[in-house]
């Protein structure tokens, strides 16, 4: 298997921000959309760890010790994996 | 070394919201810039001076915070402006003080870099060590100066910690602009500078174990709940207003005594002639009326500093979201329209944190129908007389609740309307929003910024409602008839004349062509309605405003139509109030949104249309009232 099939596979197998639970950890795996550069100015970037702390119509998330606030449709753009 | 002294060096202040640029500026200069713990606090660039430990002057620009150098908002867009040095007026700064939040390096760092690629000498301000050190961070502010190639003065800014420090670094010679080392042709800069920053936080700052409970976590637990949330918003909005309106109570006691002593000291002095009636009628009615209300707006700056301060007005934007959202707007626009129920002037300002350039406009377009500080003299005139009551009692704080909502109803379904109408972005904008920990209140920036907005009222006072007040005075007065009758004497003046002729337009809306005169007086500032109307109808009363409005309101009661009918009717006063919610009174507002939505157009169509809007509702109440029979 290519290295680059296998990267494939791992987004493949991963989650958006949205369908976290709250109050679990993550780590964010990719960021695709039309709304990644203005995430990636706000820290949410490859190999970061985030916390969702509230769902609902904007989710909160924590992200280097800050709280942020976006929409799902932003959250929907941020692929990540689940962290035990 | 020699250099040129008579050339003072410029330095740019930037960072993303919320990193102290504010508080820096402030200390750097000894200005009293608004510091809030919100995002997009400054949304112009501001100057001041500055001395080095040598001396030597430096001109000090604070830029509105921003994210990125990608300009995707009109703040960003000026300060990436100002650093290319394409703002008119401003050289291109020197050197760049990059501030950052040392607590959250990953996120504030990629700004920096993209300074230093843009070629600029820079100096990092790591401000807010406090905080950093707090969570547990480990900082290690020589390996960043070391692999960033720029000196790094560790600082924190509102306890003035470190500001010598930092000027040390602003000496002559200045340093020289670093080289971005991580950029490398084969790779992508975004990429590049992010692997960077990541490299850089495992060096130098490093984290114990992310994510631990902080007090903020444990408070926004509550304050974001989606029940308690929503109950503690209320309840502060709603202790909020309670608190501007009983508080006030006592210095507009304390201004109006004061008011009448002046009034009644000037009248022992004086002759009875056209000097002293211009004196106490003209002069000290006419600005008293209007000065009482000066406790009011300071206490409403004073709790919107305090939100902002503390951190909680983002919480109110996120919950708010929703709500604005039925409106076509987002939680972004709750701050500019929160803002305008003190003054739209501000509200107008702070829309520029808005991303999406049509919700700005429509939020923009909005504002003036928060019903303004500037109305309620005229409301606090009108209520009691609709409902033949003193002033102060609960069924007139209801019919103020309603006028209100009344405002801001309309308000969010033209929003609607006009947002479906200008279609959708180019570029998808979302909601996006930084949410600060809670910090302790900035007290003395408060207490300024609350003592600025004070005196810019008084200066209006003094001047525009001065200059109104005897114009309007003179006009009442002038040409002088024969006969002793005031009634008389008025009809035959400049005033009498000009009523006389507007009189058909506002009739069908019930007023008379006195009020019509004191309405079109009050399109230069609504709050003239009032001190017009004692002088059009001939209150002679030299106590405080509040005596003036009963004394006024008694002589509106007994006003009579020629044919002997009452021209205040309930329906008639009904008509006046929502005259005054709709209508768009006032000149510095159309001259801030001209500016900030970039087209005299946009401003003179607003002013045509809530004008009209408002013309448009007072007549059909009127006259639909009328045919119901009331």
């Amino acid at each position: 298997m290519s290295p680059a099939h296998a990267a494939e596979l791992e987004i493949d197998s991963a989650m958006t921000l949205n369908q976290v639970k709250v109050g679990c950890d993550a780590q964010i795996r990719l960021l695709s959309g039309p709304g990644c550069d203005r995430l990636r100015d706000l820290g949410f970037c490859e190999q970061l760890q985030v916390r969702k702390i509230a769902g609902g119509r904007n989710l909160i998330c924590s992200i280097c010790g800050t709280r942020m606030a976006i929409s799902r449709e932003l959250a929907e753009q941020v692929l990540v994996s689940p962290l035990a | 070394m020699t250099h040129a002294s008579d050339t003072t060096s410029t330095i740019a202040l930037i960072g993303n919201p919320n990193a102290g640029k504010t508080t820096l500026f402030n200390a750097l200069t000894g200005a009293n810039q608004r510091v809030g713990n919100y995002a997009g606090v400054t949304v112009a660039v501001k100057s001041g001076e500055t001395f080095t430990p040598h001396g030597r002057k430096l001109r000090v620009l604070d830029l509105p915070g921003c994210y990125s150098l990608r300009a995707n908002s009109p703040d960003e867009k000026v300060a990436l402006d100002a650093l290319s040095g394409l703002l008119p007026g401003e050289p291109k700064p020197d050197l760049v003080v990059c501030v950052v939040d040392a607590s959250n390096l990953e996120r504030h760092l990629q700004l920096t870099l993209q300074v230093i690629e843009l070629g600029l000498p820079c100096v990092l301000a790591l401000n807010m060590v406090d905080v950093a050190e707090g969570m547990g961070l480990r900082l290690d502010p020589t390996k960043l100066a070391e692999e960033l190639g720029i000196p790094v003065v560790p600082m924190q800014a509102n306890a003035k910690r470190g500001i010598v420090e930092l000027k040390q670094a602003l000496r002559f010679p200045l340093p020289v602009a670093s080289e971005a080392t991580w950029a490398n042709p084969a790779e992508d800069p975004e990429t590049a500078r992010r692997d960077f920053v990541t490299q850089l936080c495992e060096l130098a700052a490093r984290r114990p174990n992310a994510h631990q409970q902080t007090l903020s976590d444990k408070i926004d637990s509550i304050l974001l709940h989606p029940i308690y949330g929503w109950l503690s918003l209320i309840s502060v909005f709603f202790s909020l207003f309670w608190a501007i309106f009983s508080f006030a109570q006592i210095p507009m006691g304390w201004i109006e005594a004061g008011q009448s002593a002046l009034g009644s000291w000037v009248e022992s002095l004086m002759a009875a002639g056209d000097l002293r009636s211009l004196i106490i009628d003209g002069m000290i009615g006419g600005v008293g009326g209007v000065v009482t209300f000066l406790p009011q707006i300071a206490l409403l700056f004073f709790f919107i500093g305090l939100l902002e301060s503390s951190g909680y007005m983002a919480r109110a934007a996120y919950l708010m979201d929703g709500v604005m959202a039925k409106a076509g707007l987002s939680g972004k626009s709750f701050l500019p329209l929160f803002s305008s129920y003190a003054c739209a002037i501000p509200g107008v300002m702070a829309t520029r944190t808005i991303n999406s350039a049509k919700e700005r406009l429509v939020t923009i377009f909005i504002a003036p129908w928060m019903s303004c500080s500037a109305r309620l003299p005229v409301y606090f005139l009108i209520v009691p007389l609709l409902l033949h009551e003193n002033e102060g009692t609960w069924k007139q704080a209801l019919v103020l609740f309603a006028v209100y909502a009344l405002g801001t109803a309309t308000a969010f379904i033209v929003a609607r309307v006009l947002r479906g109408r200008l279609g959708e972005d180019i570029t998808p904008g979302h909601f996006l929003l930084e949410l600060p920990p809670y910090r302790k209140p900035q007290w003395s920036y408060i207490f300024r910024h609350v003592f600025e907005r004070a005196l810019s009222f008084i200066r209006k006072a003094g001047t525009l409602i001065l200059g109104l007040s005897i114009l309007l005075w003179a006009l009442s007065t002038y040409p002088k008839s024969q006969s002793g009758d005031p009634a008389d004497a008025l009809a035959h003046s400049a005033m009498g004349r000009i009523g006389a002729i507007i009189e058909p337009v506002v009739r069908p809306l019930g007023f008379d062509g006195r009020m019509g005169t004191a309405i079109l007086t009050s399109f230069a500032a609504r709050e003239v309605f009032v001190s017009s109307m004692a002088v059009l109808y001939r209150v002679e009363s030299a106590g405080g405003s509040e005596e003036v409005r009963t004394v006024l309101r008694d002589q509106l009661a007994i006003s009579k139509w020629p044919d002997g009918r009452r021209i205040f009717t309930p329906l008639s006063l009904v008509s006046l109030l929502v005259f005054f919610i709709y209508a768009m009174q006032c000149l510095p507002t159309t001259a801030v949104v001209a500016r900030e939505s970039g087209s005299w157009k946009w401003a003179i169509g607003q002013f045509l249309f809530m004008t009209s809007f408002a013309y448009t509702a007072s007549l059909m109440i009127f006259q639909v009232g009328k045919l119901i029979g009331y």
